[in-house]
């Protein structure tokens, strides 16, 4: 029999509208897939199986009795993984901490509830750092996942689990979240592609905010195409997230385009581990190869992007985890001999080393002594990014850099030292902090370990990220699974 | 320079009981990191604006109350009489 686990998307909706194989047939593989490798991976936080095949049952009614096409859904049947910090009614949202551990969603993120009615299937929640800070998923308080393409090296983050998930066939398609690269990260080191879309593309209601003037959903999938079909069925304005763009948002397409202007910024490729940046020169050759317009620019002002990053970035961390009382949902605790203040102190001590590392740095940056010095700085240099970039893009229609500026490592090589930690999300913060759209592609491997190649194009310009993404895959072939 | 005293205090202002190890790990590691922030500190910025969300306040939806199907008082772990319960203020 066929191995449906290594289908894309585009094909389990067509085979299972056709009648090919039942949604039943394929996602039992996928949960027997799961059941065999998982231990190996660790990217699933919960696995809702019996769920899933109910899920999987009603489509194969809905096919049986002929239901209307659009009723059936665009990813009739398709298996999908949701970062666990997604609300998911009636399961579990963990986001990785003590602090939720007991948290079951009283509602559907907009996001999931567009995939459902998508006739997607939501086959559990993914692993990622706690509160989605992190690089490597190292910081979840359920352990860290495996990259599927070396179990001893990490697999990205902080949405590790979501693009492991992929790679390692567990799901077809996931879907992560974006705050400074934690979609694009793990999609780089795993081999899958990942997208972080505009701004305002897709609805934040129900992802779990740790700073949401820059996070984003977004997809991730074998193929630029799966992530085109998901990103058609969860972008668009939604009025329970006041941040989401009022334009409707087309319909994407994965046509490849050529003679598109392609500028390499340098900046980004400046000091990266040779390994990487001889495989961003070659991503280069092969767009020139594709009759594009290809040549090295500049952007000076991403040397403060990081700077201005972490301050926004752990700001907003110390504000939005204020929330985090205990009392309204929360672990099982007695308040009853405590103190007001003492109590809270005390179970928020129940964080983790990073989510503290960074509420405690937030709250000196916000402290009015140094506002002015950090914050409101921080603030400026976005704009500064913002207006370099809009000069860039009457020039370019495309802008390229690698996604991570290292290959995947080890685990333990960088989690003792948080600068260092921090450093490596140099060429994924801008896309952040300008609020344009960026994707990850593989473009090769080194020692056997995945490279990404990062597409960014101005705002609100998915379709042409997409047609240029489509265009390297198709021309670069690079492998996407691992034997496993 | 950060001190232990700060950092147990940052940690009080953000609620957060921190241990003595914590305390001395925290104030080293939040000083590198205040250290590389300080970068801001090199670029005059006294032109730039800082960003805005695009978004004007009459462009926003009408806070009209919607019912809420979903139950939220059941994930609270203290309850009484129909009341979530916290610790005293007093």
């Amino acid at each position: 029999m066929v191995n449906l686990c290594s289908l894309t998307a585009e094909q389990v909706v067509e085979g299972v509208k056709n009648n090919h194989f039942s949604a039943v047939e394929y996602i039992s593989q996928i949960l027997e897939r799961i059941e065999k490798i998982e231990s190996q991976i660790n990217a699933f936080t919960i696995v809702d199986a019996n769920g899933a095949l109910k899920k999987a049952l009603s489509i194969d009614k809905k096919i049986r009795d002929g239901e209307d096409e659009k009723k059936i859904g665009s990813l009739a049947g398709v298996a999908v993984g949701i970062k666990d910090n997604i609300c998911t009614k009636g399961l579990k949202t963990t986001c990785a901490s003590k602090i939720l551990e007991d948290y079951v969603s009283p509602y559907d993120a907009t996001v999931v509830k567009k995939l459902k009615e998508s006739g997607a299937i939501i086959v559990g929640k993914l692993n990622l750092d706690e509160f989605a800070m992190g690089s490597t998923t190292e910081f979840s308080r359920y352990g860290a996942t495996h990259n599927p393409w070396n179990i001893n090296y990490v697999a990205g983050g902080s949405s590790g689990g979501s693009a492991a998930s992929v790679a390692a066939l567990e799901c077809t398609v996931s879907i992560g979240s974006d705050t400074g690269g934690s979609v694009r990260c793990p999609a780089s080191f795993c081999s899958v592609v990942g997208l972080k879309p505009t701004y305002g593309r897709v609805s934040r209601f129900g992802l779990i905010s740790y700073a949401n003037s820059l996070e984003q959903i977004g997809p991730m999938g074998k193929t630029v195409a799966d992530t085109v079909m998901v990103m058609n069925s969860i972008a668009g304005m939604d009025d329970n997230d006041q941040t989401t763009l009022n334009n409707g948002a087309p319909k994407y397409t994965t046509q490849s385009k050529r003679n598109i202007r392609i500028g390499l910024v340098k900046e980004l490729v400046e000091g990266i581990e040779p390994e990487v940046s001889k495989c961003i020169y070659s991503a280069m050759d092969v767009f020139s190869k594709s009759d594009c317009k290809c040549e090295e620019t500049s952007m000076k002002s991403v040397e403060f992007a990081l700077a201005s990053y972490y301050t926004i970035a752990m700001a907003e961390a110390s504000s939005n985890l204020a929330r985090y009382d205990n009392i309204r949902y929360g672990f099982e605790s007695n308040p009853d001999s405590y103190e007001w203040n003492a109590y809270f102190a005390k179970i928020r001590s129940n964080f983790g080393e990073e989510v503290k590392r960074r509420i405690i740095t937030g709250t000196y940056v916000l402290s009015s002594e140094y506002y002015g010095k950090y914050y409101l700085k921080a603030q400026k240099v976005r704009t500064m990014l913002k207006q370099e970039l809009s000069a860039l893009y009457k020039i370019y229609d495309i802008l390229i850099a690698p996604t991570m500026p290292v290959l995947p490592f080890k685990f333990g090589e960088k989690i003792d030292d948080p600068l260092k930690m921090y450093m490596i999300d140099i060429d994924t913060v801008v896309a952040n902090l300008t609020g344009i759209p960026a994707i990850s592609v593989p473009a090769g491997f080194s020692k056997g370990l995945p490279i990404g190649l990062q597409i960014m194009a101005d705002e609100l310009q998915e379709q042409t990220l997409f047609e240029t993404a489509s265009l390297f895959e198709s021309t670069a072939n690079v492998q996407r699974s691992p034997k496993l | 320079m950060i001190s232990n005293d700060e950092i147990k205090h940052l940690g009080w202002l953000s609620r957060l009981e921190l241990t003595d190890e914590e305390i001395v790990r925290y104030a080293l590691q939040i000083e590198e990191v205040i250290k590389y922030l300080n970068k801001l500190d090199s670029i005059s910025l006294s032109e730039v604006e800082p960003v805005r969300l695009k978004k004007k306040i009459s462009e926003l939806r009408k806070d009209d109350v919607k019912p809420f199907e979903g139950d939220v008082l059941e994930v609270a772990k203290n309850r009484k009489n129909g009341y979530v319960k916290g610790p005293r203020m007093v």
